[in-house]
């Protein structure tokens, strides 16, 4: 963890049922800057460099379709978990990314969404 | 502040540097000697020497600050904890080891992660650059405290395993770029229009023949490695060229698009969380 002092910030999401994973990301450098995760939660490493390319690719995409549009928020949806990706503070510099995984069986995915865009505004504000 | 210009004071560091102390890889003399400083607790300077010059500082065992030639330091205007009016730059400020993090309450969350980030990363960016199969170290010198001290301490593992995973995406954008590939502006011809953020626009208006990754970086502050990624973004947009090598005469090579994934770096790291 680059960032230990960021930990706190994770806490938050971890209120979300059938939480397993959140980390902070750097978006530029793929960096973990900030993690906590459950017994069963996967590698925070793994994970973060999943986001990371996820979100790269993505920017491309945005940069090749040029809708002046900005990426909001990714999920993608396993067979057993959720994997969910937000900006924190669109449009700011640095690109800092949250990583949430939660469990699929215990998760509501609305109730969800909505804990980590909360969290992500409670940055800035 | 130090009043001794940086590049003086990293080139006296290196002047120390004993000659025969080459290493030969990642897992290599200096790695394990930065471990061993760490186990012991140590707390000063060690001088590395190589393709840039520098020094890493430590205190209790941990990396509180590192600067080399060929990156960018902290920033010369205040920023982060400075910047907020929550920290010294006093250098006996930071000698008591508190963390970086407690001064920063009430500051909002972003703002807070922004600084942190803005004084970590030069850090981590210096000791990617110094730890490399070219460098050499000098005898640790206790007790030098950093001339910047603005960094709370990273654990060596920590440290060691992001260099690991940067070293790994720098490997895999070699065939297309590197910190040091000339570069310059392209005009695309199979798309009219693009959309670029912010940290992206800075790099192509100052984007001339011949200007590098590591150029850009130096010239905005910016960190190396991040600015080398941003360098390949562009190129895999064909907003950015190697000069000689236009996108669209690269079909027989690594198209950029296809070359660097986080992912992989992290698995070819060993996935280390240290």
């Amino acid at each position: 963890m680059i960032l230990p002092a960021a930990d706190e910030l994770l806490a938050p999401v971890m209120a979300i049922d059938g939480f397993r994973l959140a980390c902070l990301i750097d978006g530029s450098t793929g960096m973990v800057l900030a993690s906590l995760e459950n017994r069963d939660g996967p590698a925070p490493p793994t994970a973060a460099a999943g986001a990371a390319d996820i979100i790269n690719v993505l920017t491309l995409l945005n940069g090749r379709l040029a809708t002046g549009e900005n990426i909001e928020d990714v999920m993608v949806t396993f067979s057993d978990s959720f994997f969910m990706v937000r900006p924190v503070g669109l449009d700011q510099e640095p690109q800092i990314l949250l990583l949430v995984i939660a469990d699929r069986q215990r998760t509501n995915l609305a109730m969800a969404h909505r804990s980590i865009r909360d969290c992500c505004a409670s940055f800035t504000s | 502040m130090s009043q001794i210009p940086r590049r003086t004071r990293v080139r006296r560091l290196a002047e120390s540097v004993l000659p025969g102390r080459a290493v030969g890889g990642y897992a290599n003399l200096i790695a394990a000697r930065l471990r061993k400083l760490a186990a012991e607790g140590s707390t000063g300077m060690l001088p590395i020497s190589g393709h840039g010059d520098g020094a890493i500082f430590f205190r209790g065992g941990q990396v509180v600050y590192a600067e080399s030639s060929r990156t960018p330091g902290p920033p010369r205007r205040e920023v982060g904890l400075a910047a907020l009016g929550l920290a010294s730059t006093d250098v006996t400020a930071r000698s008591n080891g508190a963390a970086a993090g407690a001064e920063l309450a009430g500051v909002p969350p972003f703002d807070r992660l922004a600084g942190l980030l803005a004084l970590t990363e030069p850090t981590i960016d210096a000791v990617t650059d110094l730890v490399c199969s070219e460098s050499r170290y000098a005898k640790f010198r206790q007790s030098d405290l950093p001339p910047v001290p603005l960094v709370s301490p990273l654990s060596m593992g920590t440290v060691l395993a992001e260099v690991e995973r940067r070293h790994q995406v720098l490997r895999q954008l070699a065939p297309v770029v590197t910190a040091d590939t000339p570069i310059a502006r392209h005009v695309p011809r199979d798309s009219p229009r693009f959309q670029v953020s912010a940290p992206q626009w800075a790099l192509l208006v100052r984007s001339g023949a011949g200007t590098t990754p590591r150029a850009l970086a130096m010239t905005l502050s910016r960190s190396v490695f991040g600015t080398t990624i941003e360098v390949y973004r562009l190129l895999a947009l064909g907003l950015l060229a190697v000069p000689g090598h236009p996108p669209e005469l690269a079909a027989g090579g690594p198209r950029p698009a296809e070359v660097m994934s986080f992912m992989r770096a992290v698995s070819d790291a060993g996935g280390s969380d240290a």
